[in-house]
């Protein structure tokens, strides 16, 4: 049976948020999220910060928050606790944990992700590239040629 | 609200996406999270037991390796609530949960036989790659085969 | 307590398979700590270029670029510990090849293991402690002189053994069938030390090793407890007399087969094999008993004999038997058999085993096994190599506790 400490530990959820913004800092949005005054738990990152509470609480903050810059906050739920020891490198054996590195890759994308986000509220339709097709056989053949030719 | 299965289950830009516009995503760390919330497991960092591949035995037969099985036990269970999902095809770099290629290819596999509502595209390398890749995303999640499972 | 050493991780499923906390468990049983070397995504994006080899799984690329981490000097570590899932073709390519790499581009002791969701800290210890004992006694094992009186007993599944060495000599032997560890301990150790012609009182130091090594080490007041994985190699080098330059030492068990890599005398990469009784000295000790013949003749037997004369299907211990058994009842000979019997724990080895090691010459083969002389001689079929067989190679264990130990002696008297 759960105590009501277990149903409150997994009741709380964690969020990262990433920042690629022109407008914002991490101190920035740390500053922001004081300033909503909800009840979670904050860490500033190297990518933008992290917040952990209540279900309800994180979820309405980060609708908040999204306004604040629509187009230069990104946000996804972290499974670990903040600061849990058993994912920091400092006390886990050092180098950072594969999550990390996925979020260093995911980051650099971000600019791309900020403008086509913003292009699509202006209804801005991508334009289509056809794949080139392969290159016909015949017309590879007769490259194959020349060049052996000029050889 | 759909619930929609991401690949990769890990990923930053699809999370967000899927939550933008307005659905739950279905994401590994939700499962970590149970995970490593549970009192009365300790079994770090993950908290994973030698019981969790045996659980991907419903996955994955037994001479699969137990990385894929402990791993198809945390994503398992995410493809079974998925109403619809949005799939990259070549993702730029999955660690951890999505380090294992051969787990991946069962994923892939398995979320193709589920015959759900399903958008697969390849990971955007420019602008207008980018640009395609949001609005294909967008244009899916508030298609009608996706919201008819709200 | 000893000093602290780390063994760098590098592994690919060992979360999700439920392990990591065993793996930290043995590691610390052996006062070590398990780190992780610190790569960033550049380093795991070129690697497969620098490495040259290409995997799909994003987490061997990790694992390959922190072993280079380590091997540019980046990440400062004792030893090497490469741990991939059991039954992935992609990771058991990585692992072998990061294996090599460690040990060809560093002197870092590594080992490399293949893991299920049954590896248990218990399983890892004895591997754990040898790694450990290479990095932090590097001066002991590179000791290659006996000096004064010292006893080595080596406490294992099937035999205990005791040898007395003084001066760089074997002066005194026991040897005994397992039945009660201490008892039979106790038996080994005064049957040497009646052999030699001496009293224990006169010792200057004692050795334990083998399953038993904690529990006669601590009756007995032992100077040196030790694994076999290192005491073995030391053993069979001395005995060969190759202590320069590289070695092959072989020992097949009757509980578990290891198979060390030396240079030097002192040991780098080792596989410890345990699974399959089909590998073992046990499955020679069924076929002999299954031939009438007692396990001192089998090799013999098999010497004349020619293993391809016979049918095995399976290199299990109920199945392959049974597969021998069956040949018998159709009529083959005994003799080929006994070298049937010989080839299919040879075979095994070779194929399970030796791929985790480099095999270089000269080959040395130890422990009781070793003097079944149709064992030897199909692992030579097999590596195409010259086998060596060191005198006294049944009290390998107990030879390289006496002399290790003696490097104890000089250090305190020092």
């Amino acid at each position: 049976m759960e105590d009501a400490d277990d149903v409150s530990k997994k009741d709380v959820i964690t969020k990262l948020i990433v920042l690629s913004s022109r407008h914002m800092m991490p101190g920035d949005l740390l500053y922001k999220i004081y300033a909503l005054r909800k009840d979670v738990i904050v860490k500033e990152t190297c990518f933008g910060a992290e917040v952990s509470g209540k279900k309800e609480d994180v979820n309405s903050l980060i609708r908040d928050i999204r306004i604040l810059d629509p187009y230069g906050i990104f946000i996804k739920e972290r499974g670990f606790p903040i600061g849990d020891l058993r994912r920091c490198r400092a006390t886990s054996g050092g180098g950072a944990r594969p999550g990390f590195h996925q979020i260093e890759v995911e980051a650099a994308a971000l600019p791309l992700m900020s403008r086509a986000l913003l292009e699509y509220d202006m209804g801005v339709k991508p334009t289509t590239h056809e794949k080139p097709a392969k290159l016909d056989v015949d017309v590879f053949k007769k490259i194959i040629a020349d060049c052996l030719h000029s050889l | 609200m759909s619930k929609i299965l991401i690949y990769p289950t890990n990923s930053l830009v699809l999370a967000d996406l899927v939550d933008r516009f307005g659905h739950e995503p279905l994401t590994i760390p939700q499962e970590i999270r149970k995970k490593v919330t549970s009192v009365g497991l300790d079994s770090p960092p993950l908290n994973i037991t030698p019981e969790d591949p045996k659980i991907g035995l419903k996955y994955a037969a037994v001479e699969v390796p137990s990385g894929v099985r402990g791993r198809m036990s945390l994503i398992g269970p995410l493809l079974e609530k998925a109403d619809a999902a949005v799939v990259v095809n070549d993702p730029e770099a999955t660690f951890g949960c999505m380090g294992c290629a051969r787990t991946n290819e069962l994923v892939n596999f398995l979320i193709r036989a589920k015959k759900i509502p399903m958008l697969e595209l390849p990971y955007p390398t420019n602008e207008d790659d980018a640009r395609d890749f949001v609005y294909k995303i967008a244009e899916f999640l508030q298609s009608s085969e996706v919201l008819k499972h709200e | 307590m000893s000093e602290n050493v780390k063994i760098a991780q590098l592994s690919c499923g060992t979360e999700y398979s439920g392990i990591q906390p065993e793996i930290e468990a043995a590691a610390k049983q052996v006062n070590a700590e398990m780190v992780f070397a610190d790569v960033d995504y550049d380093d795991i994006a070129r690697i497969e270029k620098d490495f040259g080899l290409e995997v799909a799984s994003p987490d061997l690329k990790l694992l390959m670029a922190r072993a280079k981490s380590i091997v540019d000097g980046k990440t400062d570590v004792d030893a090497v510990f490469v741990a991939t899932c059991f039954r992935c073709a992609e990771a058991a390519l990585a692992r072998s090849e990061v294996r090599r790499y460690i040990y060809e581009k560093t002197s870092l002791p590594v080992i490399s293991y293949s893991f299920t969701e049954r590896t248990t800290s218990g399983t890892l210890l004895t591997r754990m402690e040898a790694l450990t004992t290479m990095a932090r006694r590097k001066s002991l094992l590179a000791r290659e002189r006996q000096t004064g009186l010292t006893a080595g007993i080596d406490s294992g599944s099937t035999t205990t053994k005791c040898v007395i060495m003084k001066d760089n000599e074997v002066i005194g032997t026991g040897w005994v069938p397992t039945t009660k560890v201490l008892d039979s301990a106790d038996e080994a150790f005064n049957t040497a030390l009646e052999s030699a012609g001496i009293k224990q009182s006169e010792l200057d130091a004692l050795g334990t090793t083998g399953y038993g090594r904690f529990l006669i080490g601590d009756k007995l007041g032992a100077d040196l407890v030790q694994e076999e994985v290192t005491v073995n190699s030391k053993g069979a080098v001395f005995l060969a007399d190759k202590q320069k330059g590289d070695a092959t030492v072989i020992d097949i068990g009757g509980m578990d087969n290891k198979a060390i890599s030396v240079h030097d005398g002192i040991p780098g990469m080792f596989t410890l094999g345990g699974i399959c009784a089909g590998a073992s000295g046990r499955f020679l000790e069924i076929t002999a008993r299954r031939l009438g013949v007692e396990i001192t003749k089998l090799g013999d037997l098999a010497l004349k004999g020619n293993s391809k004369n016979i049918e095995m299907n399976s290199y299990c211990i109920v199945f392959g038997i049974q597969s021998l058994v069956n040949s018998l009842s159709t009529g083959a000979k005994p003799e080929d058999v006994a070298a049937a019997a010989c080839y299919s724990v040879a075979e095994q080895v070779f194929e399970q085993q030796l791929q985790e090691v480099e095999v270089k010459e000269p080959v040395i083969m130890v422990g009781g096994s070793s003097l079944i002389a149709g064992l030897p001689k199909a692992l030579e079929d097999l590596l195409h190599v010259e086998v060596h067989i060191p005198k006294y190679s049944q009290f390998i264990g107990a030879v390289g506790s006496a002399l290790l130990v003696s490097g104890l002696v000089d250090t305190s008297k020092k």
